[in-house]
């Protein structure tokens, strides 16, 4: 184990918090202990997954050593909250680093009337009921062997209720930080909106320090939205240059006439692997559903993004866009499914793509699978690069070709950015776009000579 | 004085073919110049060159800028020197405003970025020049205008970017009779109050109208065939270009 703070948090150690939780259901009505169990047996019996892509190249976590890996358990620390999230009115921050969570805090006012927000293994423990409706009602848990340990061997976690009517402009937050080499993080986030409540969620995964050798995150995220409720989700991924293999699966669940805007963007990464799924199950539901990735160097980022849509009317809008320099890989599969009997559905998927080198790969796949015949589902998007009149335009406006590249790239991802609606976290990622650009300037300039 | 630009004996090609053939203009600072000619005689071809576009190749000859050969330089340097250029087929630039985009070339040729006060003052007065609305200026550059508001938007970054000589291919084509005027009555503005040296290159005579060039040139099949004054618009108005080349294959 690496030099890290074994020390147990302060009152009871995460591990004692989780046995003494084990008695409580999932939604499913298995107890915890059941459920831990059983993704135990699947993580023992399955093998590290791989998923194949197009062409001839895969996204494969088959290298992982797992014997290296562990948890890591770490003291509270209340200047634990990052920068990003820093010096700014938030309605609640929840902060785990490594295994445990290290912070929390929620508006004195809102925790009056009756928001929750804590580690998943108190809620497990002091808000019961509202655990046992929810916990696990849309994820599975032995898909494959990361997910399988992801729900055997979750700790810490983030619990957010909010109750019905609220309706709260400021963000709450919720930060997963990997602060050394050998750490395993089995992050689990469940968040409620309950009916015509209306709120802004963050989720950031991201490396807390720079550090040498390998880590994993293997994370899980639930949101559910009752009848009416709205919420603003946005989730930043960005391991930086830190060795981190990352499996998750998000799934939010569209209540009744509720409305979700989910924004996850991609931007850094040895190798992740993402399935979000955005699932419209109450008639009257809509959501927006945009994300953006952009890999450099040697970075692998692979999202596969499900619009299901289980009953109708209903609407869907998916709009992706990506971008790769260096020789990096990424890829979008995009996959429209209307249920059987989901009349009324209206829905319609698109990526962009940017190539920035020769040597990177960027794939996307769209799919559409409809059951019922009242419905409009439809794909499309384009695939650019560079353009050389754009940028003797700025050229000529006294721009360097740098410059004028980056204007380009920032102009591409743009229309997604504004619409965070989040001044200090559309300024992170505009910088981590620049960032990102300025690292690959040689790079994209060979490219753009060779053509 | 050593003039701003001077084009000596210029040769260019694309992939191709070679389009200009020993091409030899001077323009100094305070100079209005029209370069006139038919399609395919290779206006906008010298005019891209000047700028340093990367498709167009010189085989031989020189563009100086204040004295110095400025071949070897990149099209945003030449820009910092005091070269503009006004497109004919001004390009889209997504998610950028039309005043993020100034504040962004200005800095680009600033040590220290430009003081809000001071852009937005300098911003009226040349939205003022060109008669166009404030709003126009948060809208994304070029991005759905129509022709005029394209042609206002290059005119406008010229006010804005003040620079020595620039150089408007064909900035009247395409143009309405009042779009036409706005835009001519800036690029005179400008001219008269700073002293601009300007380069108009047009097939047309219409933009003639509103600014009146001391110099005027003729070119063909990528050379220079004529120079003279203003009264060479109106023989040309008269005449069309082919009683000129007729005239220019005798001679030779």
């Amino acid at each position: 184990m690496p030099e890290a703070a074994t020390a147990p948090k302060p009152g009871t150690p995460p591990q004692a918090t989780l046995n003494s939780a084990l008695d409580a259901r999932g939604a499913g009505g298995e107890p915890l202990a059941v459920l831990r169990e059983r993704a135990r047996e699947a993580f023992d019996t399955l093998e590290l997954p791989y998923w194949r892509r197009s062409g001839f190249w895969q996204t494969s976590f088959t290298n992982l050593d797992m014997a290296t890996l562990g948890p890591i358990t770490r003291e509270a620390d209340s200047t634990a909250v990052p920068q990003i999230v820093s010096g700014r009115a938030n309605a609640g921050v929840l902060v785990q680093r490594d295994a445990s969570v290290v912070h929390v805090e929620l508006d004195a006012e809102l925790a009056e009337r009756g928001v929750i927000l804590c580690s998943l293994e108190e809620a497990a423990i002091q808000h019961t009921e509202l655990f046992e409706r929810y916990f696990m009602r849309r994820l599975l848990l032995d898909r494959d062997k990361l997910e399988a340990a992801s729900a055997a061997f979750w700790s810490g976690g983030a619990f957010l209720y909010v109750p019905p009517g609220l309706s709260i402009e400021d963000p709450f937050q919720i930060v997963y930080e990997i602060g050394a080499a050998g750490s395993a993080q089995y992050a689990h986030t469940l968040a409620i909106v309950d009916r015509t409540a209306e709120i802004r969620l963050r989720e950031y995964d991201l490396a807390g320090a720079t550090f040498d050798g390998d880590a994993l995150h293997a994370g899980q995220f639930e949101l559910y939205l009752e009848d009416g409720a709205r919420c603003r989700l946005a989730q930043l991924t960005d391991w930086s240059d830190g060795h981190v293999s990352d499996a998750s699966t998000s799934v939010v669940e569209v209540g009744r006439d509720a409305y979700c805007h989910w924004l996850p963007a991609l931007l850094g990464g040895h190798l992740i692997h993402h399935h979000d799924e955005l699932v419209v199950a109450g008639k009257g539901g809509d959501m927006a559903f945009r994300g953006l990735l952009f890999s450099e160097a040697q970075e692998h980022l692979d999202v596969f993004a499900v619009d299901l849509h289980e009953t109708g009317p209903s609407g869907g809008d998916v709009h992706w866009r990506g971008a790769a320099t260096g020789s990096s890989r990424a890829s979008f599969e995009g996959l429209i499914k209307i249920n059987q009997g989901a009349q009324q559905s209206h829905t319609y998927l698109q990526f962009h793509s940017m190539m920035l080198s020769a040597d990177a790969k960027l794939d996307a796949i769209p799919s559409v699978l409809v059951g019922a015949d009242d419905v409009s589902a439809s794909h499309g998007g384009t695939v650019g690069e560079l353009d050389e009149h754009l940028i003797f335009y700025m050229q000529s406006r006294g721009l360097t070709r740098p410059q004028a590249v980056r204007v380009i790239v920032e102009g591409f991802f743009e229309p997604l950015i504004v619409q965070l609606e989040d001044e200090q976290l559309e300024a992170a990622v505009r910088s981590r776009i620049g960032a990102k650009l300025a690292a690959a300037a040689a790079d994209i300039e060979r490219y753009a000579l060779a053509r | 004085m050593v003039p701003q630009l001077e084009i000596r004996n210029l040769h260019v090609r694309t992939e191709d073919r070679e389009i200009l053939r020993g091409v030899d203009l001077t323009v100094r600072r305070g100079e209005l110049h029209a370069l006139m000619g038919p399609n395919g005689s290779g206006k906008s071809t010298l005019a891209n060159t000047i700028m340093g576009h990367p498709s167009y190749e010189v085989t031989e000859g020189e563009i100086l800028f204040e004295g110095d050969n400025i071949l070897e330089l990149e099209p945003h340097e030449r820009a910092k020197l005091g070269l503009f250029l006004a497109f004919q087929y001004p390009v889209a630039i997504p998610g950028v405003s039309v005043a993020n985009f100034l504040r962004m070339a200005i800095n680009a040729r600033r040590e220290e970025p430009i003081k809000m006060k001071e852009f937005a003052e300098q911003l009226t007065r040349a939205v003022d020049l060109l008669d166009v609305d404030r709003s126009f200026t948060s809208r994304h550059l070029n991005e759905g205008f129509s022709g005029g508001e394209k042609k206002r938007a290059e005119v406008l970054q010229m006010a804005m970017l003040a620079p020595e000589i620039a150089v408007l291919d064909e900035t009247d084509s395409g143009l309405d009779i009042d779009a036409l005027r706005t835009v001519a009555e800036g690029v005179r503005k400008l001219h008269e109050d700073q002293g601009l040296g300007v380069l108009i290159i047009t097939h047309y005579q219409r933009i003639l109208d509103y600014v009146k060039p001391a110099f005027v040139h003729v070119m063909m099949d990528g050379r220079i065939v004529l120079d003279g004054g203003p009264e060479l618009v109106e023989r040309l108005e008269r005449e069309g270009y082919d009683r000129i080349r007729e005239e220019v294959a005798a001679r030779a």
